[in-house]
């Protein structure tokens, strides 16, 4: 089950690879607090790049602030009974606009942490090794 | 159960003691030296000036050269349990883990002392859990593909370990287990049929009530396990069966398990096709055993099949980078033949549980895991249309399609699939190539966040056991699967898989059952282990120190339940309630626990925690250096949460 959740989830965002350049409106500061009470971290990872669904190099649903409200929002109408890993929905009593856009002016802050692989003696050392084998 | 006349129960046995003790009082007191001293004391305080010459007995009294008085020896020269060790010993059971428990020290005792050498095949393995004794046979069936014992103590020991034997009887693993039942000790610790606590997650038990069956018992207990679908068996042995002395009891010539094959016929059809077939295909899933998987690497080889593997899931699969493994330069494929695995044309797939459940689920627990799934036979690899699994053990019908295969082929047909193989070879190297260089851009996301990816920690790791001979025995689903891209599982040991049924605190104890059999090969373990399954019985941990086994462990330390916790989140958003409180009863904070300071409390080195991705790579180096040395090595490491 959680296979093909993932997959409608990837779908259901979309993947798009350029960080989103639309204004902000929120307070990031406040936001990184948000970002964490409200457990965003959990799935998204500590700094948008890791988890079952980073944003850094995905961006999905946060290409401006009301594509990302609109989504948080719309999550009700999807969102089974069963329990899952699926994005929850947060409606606008238990978020409400200003502190979501708070969220989304720190998730924004996002960058990716990572140097090419060139520059990463691990990871070019698979590959290396793996070019090297005997066929 | 009624006792033999040699029968030497608890009762028996202190009722024996106390007359011997009586008996031995009575000959001290009948002794000249007592008279002597009776004679000595007596003589005090008489007229008597001087002390009379001393005796002979009173010279060799103080001269120290006094013999104790002859008793006689109890005359139990072969216990039952000395039969029941040297039956396991020629199983090949290396061996037996077990919290200490107050029914089978007979047995214990037998495994310790008996033999020579002694405490050798098998080794008595001290646990701190039931639960852990039989996850750490469950991890060694695994590595192995064969079982080893675990030793539970009545009641109490069977219900500590029930779990575990729920989940290798799901995982369909191998394990020979006894228990303990001695009806004279504690009660509430013995009952009329142990066994039916388990019996609708084990594959077949028996309470033997001879020595001669308790023998028997052993045998068949062994041949159930690792006949498909190979599962855990349980033996309960009586006091009396492991204590009556047998002097005169020969040990049963053991009968090896038929394995169900494949008739000679279909063996010819599928040698026959999958020599004619232009480009034939081979879907391998998970063997029994190491020679299963060499077999199956010989058909491959003989017909020159590209074949899929399951090696990243788990263990006893096709060599993940055998140059025939992969998909091979034509995916088009005419002809293929599942071996545990679905297949176009043929597959054959050994019984599951289903073909025991009805038999042993006899309270109707019904698990629904055990029965065979709707789709089984459609998973595991791209084949449109499955055809009906053959009920047969794939791995003992290899011989006779790899006899049929060597028998049928001519000499036209060598060459092409010489050809046909070396085609594969590049293409398989290409795509895997290709497929790296795509994970490594998806792994290196978060490469220098703090605290650390979990991709990083398998990243960091792979280069510095690529040329070891390594087995990764924890499960890697909650880690990201990062293994599944990243390393090479060539080794029927290299991936031991999920848990089985999903059960927590089965990491830790898995990997020190795959070590002990790494330690005696040469190999090292890497446990890469979640936080919250290591607090299901970290006790496990001084077992790896106490017996020396090379296990690396790795902390995805979280510090949470993320799943749990996303789940909860997930059912407050559909309820309209906010998630802030999601992390009541799924978060390991306040205090966070210290796991270097942990594994130090068992006796284990280590370091941590480390958050800091650029300090990783050196600890790891340390920790193999120190598993290379004998000593387990633990590596706090504060992770992203998956």
């Amino acid at each position: 089950m959680a296979k093909h959740l993932f997959v409608f989830v990837a779908l259901a965002v979309g993947l798009n690879a350029q960080a989103p350049t639309s204004p902000v409106t929120g307070n990031a500061a406040n936001g990184k607090t948000l970002y964490y009470d409200y457990g965003c971290y959990a799935c998204h990872g500590y700094s948008g790049e890791t988890g079952i669904r980073p944003f850094v190099g995905r961006w999905g649903h946060l290409g401006n602030e009301q594509e990302f409200l609109t989504f948080l929002r719309g999550r009700v109408n999807v969102a089974p009974v069963t329990p899952s890993g699926a994005m929850p929905n947060f409606s606008v009593e238990v978020l409400p606009d200003k502190k979501a856009k708070d969220i989304y002016a720190y998730i924004r802050t996002f960058k990716s942490s990572a140097p090419d692989v060139k520059d990463i003696p691990a990871l070019s050392a698979i590959v290396n090794a793996a070019k090297q084998e005997k066929q | 159960m009624a006792k033999s006349k040699n029968a030497v129960g608890r009762r028996g046995f202190l009722k024996n003691a106390a007359a011997s003790a009586a008996g031995a009082a009575a000959l001290v007191t009948s002794t000249p030296l007592a008279e002597a001293q009776s004679t000595a004391q007596g003589s005090r305080g008489s007229a008597t000036p001087a002390a009379p010459p001393p005796t002979e007995q009173q010279i060799a009294r103080d001269s120290g050269n006094v013999r104790p008085p002859a008793v006689e020896v109890r005359k139990n020269t072969r216990p039952g349990s000395d039969l029941q060790i040297q039956v396991l010993r020629d199983l090949g059971i290396e061996f037996a883990a077990a919290n200490p428990g107050s029914s089978f020290e007979a047995f214990q005792e037998s495994v310790i002392n008996y033999g020579n050498p002694p405490n050798v095949m098998p080794e008595w393995i001290t646990a701190l859990h039931e639960e852990s004794a039989v996850t750490m046979a469950h991890g060694y069936a695994k590595a192995e593909g064969k079982p080893m014992l675990a030793a539970l103590h009545g009641t109490i020991g069977i219900q500590h370990a029930a779990m575990s034997i729920y989940q290798a009887y799901y995982d369909r693993v191998p394990i020979v287990m006894v228990a303990g039942n001695d009806a004279d000790f504690i009660p509430a610790h013995t009952a009329r049929d142990m066994a039916s606590m388990v019996r609708s997650f084990t594959k077949w038990d028996a309470e033997p009530k001879t020595v001669e069956e308790s023998l028997v018992a052993l045998q068949r207990a062994y041949n159930e396990a690792i006949t498909p679908p190979m599962g855990p068996t349980l033996v309960v042995l009586t006091s009396e069966v492991q204590k009556e002395n047998s002097p005169n009891l020969q040990i049963p010539r053991y009968q090896p398990p038929a394995f169900p094959t494949i008739d000679s016929s279909t063996a010819r059809d599928i040698a026959k096709n999958l020599l004619a077939a232009q480009n034939p295909r081979i879907n391998v899933g998970r063997l029994r055993t190491p020679e299963g998987v060499k077999r199956s690497v010989e058909l491959a080889e003989l017909v020159g099949a590209c074949t899929s593997t399951t090696a990243t899931q788990g263990p006893m699969s096709f060599p993940q980078r055998h140059p025939l493994c992969g998909p091979g330069a034509d995916t088009k494929y005419d002809y293929s033949l599942g071996l545990e695995a679905p297949g176009a044309q043929v597959a054959i797939n050994g019984p599951g549980l289903a073909k025991v459940a009805e038999e042993r689920d006899v309270t109707h627990i019904d698990f629904k895991g055990v029965k065979t799934p709707s789709n089984f036979g459609r998973g595991g690899g791209r084949v449109e249309k499955p055809a009906l699994p053959i009920e047969a053990d794939a791995e003992a019908s290899l011989p006779l399609i790899i006899d049929e295969v060597k028998r049928q082929m001519t000499s036209d047909q060598k060459a092409r699939i010489q050809e046909r193989a070396a085609k594969h070879a590049k293409a398989n190297h290409d795509a895997h190539v290709a497929a790296l260089e795509q994970a490594v851009e998806q792994k290196k996301a978060g490469w220098n966040a703090s605290p650390v990816s979990t991709a990083r920690i398998y990243a960091e790791l792979w280069p510095l056991i690529m040329n070891e001979d390594w087995c990764f025995a924890s499960p890697s689903g909650f880690s990201g699967s990062h293994n599944a891209q990243l390393w090479e599982h060539n080794k029927p040991y290299s991936y031991l898989g999920g848990q089985g049924a999903g059960g927590m605190g089965y990491g830790a104890p898995a990997c020190v059952g795959a070590a002990l059999a790494a330690k005696a090969r040469g190999r090292m373990v890497i446990n890469i282990q979640t936080d919250g399954d290591l607090n299901y019985a970290p006790g496990v941990l001084w077992t790896a120190v106490h017996h020396k086994l090379p296990m690396l462990s790795v902390m995805h330390n979280n510090r949470a339940w993320h799943q749990e916790y996303m789940f909860v989140e997930y059912m407050a958003g559909v309820r309209g309630r906010g998630p802030e409180r999601a992390t009541i009863g799924n978060v390991l904070r306040d205090p966070f626990i210290d796991y270097t300071k942990m594994a130090a409390g068992y006796g284990m080195a280590g370091e941590g925690p480390i958050s800091d991705p650029t300090k990783l790579q050196a600890a790891l180096r340390r920790g193999i250096a120190s598993v290379k040395r004998g000593e387990p090595y633990m590596i706090d490491v504060i992770t992203q949460p998956r």
